[in-house]
């Protein structure tokens, strides 16, 4: 499509006049006007024109009307394959809208047909690319979408994207696209839900819910008829039973059977007890026999019995006799060996009484003699008293003080020794005995002894026997230190001070005091032994027993032989008692044999006179024998009789049990096919209600309506499965599509912007994503950059660009579509300007290009056609 | 010579709970109403008796109503004789129905409930055989060959089952034998179970149902008037219409040039009968998008004035043209979408059931194009 002329009236500040802009060419168009002229206008109606349908008024359509009212008015003449047409609109009042032919000036279309007509263009119609580029003051886009877009401006990259993809839509039909897709999307949307589940309460959720509901209910409905089949089945089967029980014919032979089992259980009833009296009389007579029996023997028994027993009671009698004179004999043994008991016992008695007369007497004696002893012991003690008091008395006088004698002997010693210092230097004589010598030498009157050397002081004169006197002399001055004579001046004192001549005399005397001490102890214990517990205790015994003792008596008999007199009746008191007890035993055997002899006779005698008495008279026995042995006979032949009788019924009777248990059988066969029947008869009427109620209910019918209805159900949510599997399929296959159209006119679109790109920017490369479309770096200079830095003028001119290579697509594929710029090029310097137009010359062999512009100057040398806005009045 | 009516199958109390709400009670009426229009073709005919050879009810316990209403119908008729025999769906074992039957019948109404000699009328002895089960599992009719009447009797069969291996229902059990009118002396034997009628020798007929119920047999609902000259003679056998409803499968078989609304339009019945028909169009052949989609909207459009008209188009090939897909788009995502599920529906790689939906697809691809273009 291209635009020859565009004609506005009545719109914004043209009230009541009107523009044409005629003349528009292929190529670059260029309408220079300073602002405020009335460019953006044009633009608006041209818009208008092709967008805002007659009929209608939005905003943007009475944004169209003059202050002063009035009906905005826009006709554009344009090419198109077909023709060369004019497009008319009025808006607001006085609506309308044509499309003419300006070849033969006929009215193609209007209203309605003339929308439809406009649209086609601008939508290519069902091809759908837009048939119109438009690049607004500063706005990459158009229409809602694209303006909601733009107020979105630091989104650099979306908004080129948003530009450049709505053309992609538009080239590729996306309009429909959507259309359809959102149509498929609505449809499915009803179904289910966006995860793919049933949605609730929709058609598809219903039709399943439908079917689980119709499915439980046909199975219920099955469950039931096939209990109602189960129930028909089962009453068949119970009627043939109980027709089977209710037969006639079998129903009388249960009752013949039981009535013939009565009358055999009847008879050998009746039997039984016939048997039963035989068998009782028999069993009277056996008694009666044995009876009869029993007495006769009983008598015969007493017979022979009684004339034993006689034999026997005459030798118990007898016996008897014997025992009595037996145990008399021994009761007078044994009274007169008691009677010597007693005599010996008395005896006894006498002895040991006399004998305790005489051990009284003895003991006065004995006590008189001990006091009399004692009375000796006391004067002995009292004596020797005497003595010890002596001798204590004696003892004081020839008592040493003690150390006297060692002291003494202390002294004797010290004189020896200086003695025998001054005898060392003596002369000696030592003389040695020849033995068998009898009398010794004597040396100054002592003998001398032998082998001893005796010193020579002086002289020494020597008596030897037999020979004479022997004079020594040694004929030495003795020397004298006075030391011995000290010595023996102080030993002298010491005699004195104990009155003893010499140190033997001293010892003797001590001896003595010893001797003295010593005899005194003796007399000291001899005092101690006569009375151990002092003179005084002894006394006061002495004094005690005087006062107790008895009076002494006469010893009248002897008492040794009161003692054997004594000993003689004890003697004879036990051989006494040893008699009478050895006749004891003998005595009480007696007394035993009397009682067994008294017992064994009397026993007899009872039993003789109980035989005697039961035998009667001895006279009538024997005929009395005689008819007890005939009763006798006579009871055995009845027995006899009578068994036989017994023996013959039974013989012949009927078995009762088991007759009672045929009868048994018979009745309860009956009974039980009669309880059965009642039973049958029961089962079938809780059948027959049952089957009435349902069959009432006609369940059958529901069932096969449920289940048909299942049918149908199922089926429709197959059609829906089916519904929703083809709705995916076809969203699905609608959006592969999409994606990859968009894919497949990305890259034309992209290789078309590519050349277009060079000649503008030679210092600048941008580089764009290939599937996206979107500018992913920019390289200035060799350095690369943000790609939000990307400058006004750059953007703009990257949106230019953008829809010229769009342009040039469509182009190339025999849909040329005009591209109008309405001051698209605000931000770019005059050389960006320059290049711009470069680029749409080359653009504009074989495309038209309207651009509205106020920079009158940059765009006076840029060269294409340049249109003029001219008044117009429209036609009326 | 003896004159009657021979039906059999009426189904009586079958709900159709597969059928849309509001047709169901029309055709469980229909089969209610078929008792009084049996009744006049009867009369109409001069024929004294009507026999329905089996399942005359469609279950072993129809509802008190369907029973009650049924009898006091055939009362009304009198003298007019009805003659019920059990069949596989109202068998004997159906113990309830049979006993209430015997309790509320009405003296023109007898129950051909026993395998015994029945006097129909003078002359004339009936031989049923009822079906005893469900599934009898043998041959009822048996029985006829050793039973005896006397001579210059009309001897007249009825039973209910399948012959050969055919049967209304499948699971063909208790097949009668095919010349059991000729072994057992028969004038005619009335067979029921098979819906649609069909004679299997002259004396051996299957009356089919006064009233359809299913698509299965593609004719109209009908008795038979059989007309019995004398003892041995050959029956004479007259159909008589009695349906009111017309269950029709019609095969459509649609070339690609066929332009398919007009060929529907040439078989549907013209307007008065619609209300009555239920039909079923079995389309075949090949068709394009765009006649396909047209059918089906012919079928649509014309369906309301029919009791059902349902479209079975399981079997019709889809022919895809370009022009065909033009009319989606000539290029463009559309076209691609397009094109590609036309490839994926004769994609032989692929399962039947893919390419079905794919070719589902595709139609309302179409379709929705057209919604959106128009």
């Amino acid at each position: 499509m291209k635009i020859a002329a565009l004609r506005f009236y009545n719109v914004k500040r043209f009230a009541r006049q009107g523009v044409a802009i005629e003349n528009i060419a292929d190529g670059v168009n260029v309408l220079c006007a300073a602002n405020e002229y009335g460019k953006s206008t044009s633009f608006e109606a041209l818009h208008a024109l092709f967008f805002q349908p007659h009929t209608g008024a939005p905003k943007e359509v009475k944004r169209l009307q003059p202050y002063s009212g009035g009906n905005p008015l826009v006709e554009a003449d344009i090419v198109v394959p077909e023709g060369r047409f004019r497009l008319s609109k009025q808006f607001l009042g006085g609506r309308r809208a044509t499309v003419e032919s300006l070849d033969d000036g006929r009215l193609i279309a209007q209203a309605d047909e003339a929308e439809r007509f406009i649209a086609g263009l601008v939508r290519g119609g069902t091809a759908g690319p837009a048939g119109l580029l438009w690049v607004r003051q500063g706005i990459t886009g158009i229409g809602d979408r694209a303006r909601k877009e733009e107020d979105e401006e630091r989104q650099v990259r979306e908004s080129l994207l948003s530009s450049v993809q709505g053309e992609v839509e538009a080239v590729t039909g996306g309009r429909r696209m959507s259309q359809i897709m959102a149509a498929c999307q609505d449809e499915l949307a009803v179904l289910v839900t966006p995860t793919g589940r049933p949605k609730a309460d929709g058609p598809y959720s219903k039709a399943l819910d439908l079917r689980n509901t119709l499915a439980e209910t046909e199975k219920r409905l099955a469950g039931e008829v096939a209990i109602l089949r189960e129930a028909l089945d089962r009453r068949a089967r119970l009627q043939r039973e109980l027709a089977e029980l209710s037969d006639p014919d079998e129903q009388a032979a249960r009752r013949e059977a039981v009535v013939k089992a009565r009358a055999a259980l009847d008879h050998a009833k009746s039997h039984a007890e016939r048997l039963t009296a035989a068998q009782a009389q028999a069993g009277l007579a056996r008694n009666q026999a044995e009876a009869a029996e029993r007495a006769l023997v009983a008598f015969r028994e007493a017979l022979h019995r009684s004339a034993t027993v006689r034999v026997a009671l005459d030798a118990a009698a007898a016996q008897r006799g014997q025992a009595l004179t037996r145990r008399a004999e021994a009761a007078r043994a044994i009274d007169e060996a008691l009677a010597e008991v007693r005599a010996a016992e008395a005896g006894e008695a006498a002895a040991r009484a006399l004998m305790a007369r005489l051990d009284a007497a003895l003991a006065a004696r004995r006590a008189a003699a001990e006091i009399e002893a004692l009375r000796a012991r006391l004067a002995a003690a009292d004596a020797k008293r005497g003595e010890v008091e002596a001798a204590e008395a004696a003892l004081a006088l020839i008592a040493l003080p003690a150390g006297a004698v060692d002291a003494l002997q202390k002294l004797e010693t010290e004189i020896a020794t200086l003695r025998a210092a001054r005898e060392a230097g003596l002369p000696s004589v030592l003389l040695d005995y020849e033995p068998g010598i009898a009398t010794p030498v004597l040396i100054d009157g002592e003998p001398l002894p032998a082998g001893e050397p005796r010193p020579v002081a002086d002289r020494a004169r020597l008596t030897i026997a037999g020979l004479g006197t022997l004079t020594l002399r040694s004929n030495r001055p003795e020397a004298d230190d006075g030391r011995l004579e000290t010595a023996q001046t102080r030993r002298l004192r010491a005699l004195s001070a104990v009155g003893a001549a010499d140190l033997a005399d001293a010892r003797r005397r001590e001896a003595q005091a010893r001797e003295a001490s010593a005899a005194l102890d003796l007399l000291r214990l001899e005092l101690r032994h006569l009375a151990p517990e002092g003179l005084a205790t002894l006394r006061e015994e002495v004094a005690r027993r005087a006062a107790l003792a008895p009076e002494p008596t006469e010893l009248s008999d002897d008492p040794e032989e009161a003692r054997r007199a004594r000993e003689a009746a004890d003697r004879r008191v036990q051989a006494a008692r040893n008699a009478a007890r050895e006749v004891e035993p003998l005595h009480r055997h007696a007394g035993e044999a009397v009682t067994a002899a008294e017992t064994a006779y009397l026993t007899l005698k009872a039993e003789f006179e109980r035989l005697e008495a039961g035998l009667g008279p001895e006279n009538e026995r024997p005929a009395q024998e005689a008819r007890l042995a005939s009763a006798h006979e006579n009871l055995a032949a009845t027995l006899r009789e009578r068994d036989a009788a017994a023996a013959q019924l039974l013989d012949g009777a009927p078995d009762l049990q088991s007759a009672e248990a045929v009868l048994r059988r018979a009745t309860s066969a009956e009974d039980a096919a009669r309880q059965q029947q009642e039973r049958l008869q029961l089962d079938l009427a809780g059948l027959n209600a049952e089957i009435r109620t349902r069959s009432d209910d006609a369940v059958e019918e529901a069932w096969r309506e449920a289940s048909e209805a299942l049918e149908a159900a199922s089926k429709r949510v197959a059609a829906f499965e089916a519904e929703v599997g083809l709705l995916n399929r076809l969203a699905g296959t609608l959006a592969d599509a999409r994606a990859a159209a968009r894919d497949l006119y990305l890259q034309p679109v992209i290789g078309e912007l590519r050349p277009l790109l060079g000649m503008l920017f030679d210092d600048v490369s941008i580089v764009f994503d290939e599937k996206t479309l979107l500018p992913q770096t920019i390289r200035r200079n060799g350095q690369d950059e943000e790609i939000d830095r990307l400058s006004g003028g750059m953007r703009e001119q990257l949106s230019v660009l953008t829809r010229l290579a769009f342009a040039r697509l469509l182009a190339q594929g025999g849909r040329p579509a005009p591209v109008i710029l309405d001051d698209a090029l605000v931000y770019s310097d005059d050389d960006r300007i320059e290049r711009m137009f470069e680029a749409l010359h080359r653009q504009a062999m074989d495309q038209q290009i309207i651009v509205f512009s106020c920079r009158q100057r940059a765009f006076a040398r840029l060269g294409g056609q340049v249109l003029r806005m001219e008044p117009w009045q429209p036609a009326t | 010579m003896y004159r009657f009516i021979h039906s059999g199958d009426l189904h009586l109390g079958k709900r159709y709970g597969n059928m849309p709400e509001e047709l169901r009670g029309r055709l469980k009426e229909a089969r209610h109403t078929v008792l009084r229009r049996l009744a006049d073709q009867a009369r109409a005919q001069g024929a004294s008796a009507i026999l329905l050879a089996g399942d005359s009810f469609d279950t072993e316990t129809p509802s008190p109503e369907t029973r009650r209403q049924a009898l006091a119908e055939m009362a009304h008729h009198a003298p007019l004789t009805w003659v019920l025999l059990p069949g596989n769906h109202d068998s004997l074992q159906a113990a309830q129905l049979w006993s209430a039957l015997a309790t509320g019948r009405p003296a023109n109404v007898t129950l051909a409930t026993e395998a015994a000699i029945h006097e129909l009328a003078p002359g004339v002895a009936l031989l049923p055989a009822p079906c005893t089960t469900r599934r009898p599992g043998r041959d009822l009719t048996q029985w006829m060959d050793g039973a005896a009447t006397p001579e210059g009797t009309i001897r007249l069969g009825l039973a209910h089952a399948a012959i050969l291996d055919f049967a209304e229902e499948g699971g063909a059990s208790g097949i009668i034998t095919p010349d059991r009118a000729a072994r057992a002396g028969l004038d005619y034997l009335a067979l029921g179970d098979w819906h649609g009628a069909m004679a299997i020798d002259a004396r051996t007929h299957y009356s089919g149902t006064p009233e359809p119920d299913r698509f299965k047999h593609d004719r109209p609902g009908q008795a038979l008037l059989v007309t019995l000259p004398a003892v041995g003679a050959p029956p004479e056998v007259t159909p008589l219409v009695t349906g009111s409803f017309e269950w029709r499968t019609i095969p459509l078989h649609l070339l690609a040039q066929d332009d398919g609304p007009a060929r529907l339009a040439a078989l549907l019945p013209p307007g008065p009968e619609r209300r009555q028909s239920l039909l079923r169009i079995a389309a075949t052949g090949r068709a394009s998008l765009n006649a396909r989609t047209a059918l089906a909207a012919a079928i649509e459009h014309a369906a309301p004035e029919f009791a059902l008209l349902e479209l079975d188009d399981d079997r019709l090939e889809t022919d895809c043209e370009a022009g065909d897909l033009d009319l989606i788009d000539r290029a463009g995502a559309l076209r691609e979408a397009a094109e590609r599920l036309h490839a994926a529906s004769l994609d032989t790689a692929a399962s039947a059931a893919e390419r079905e939906v794919a070719r589902a697809a595709l139609i309302r691809l179409f379709s929705l194009c057209q919604k959106i273009a128009s």
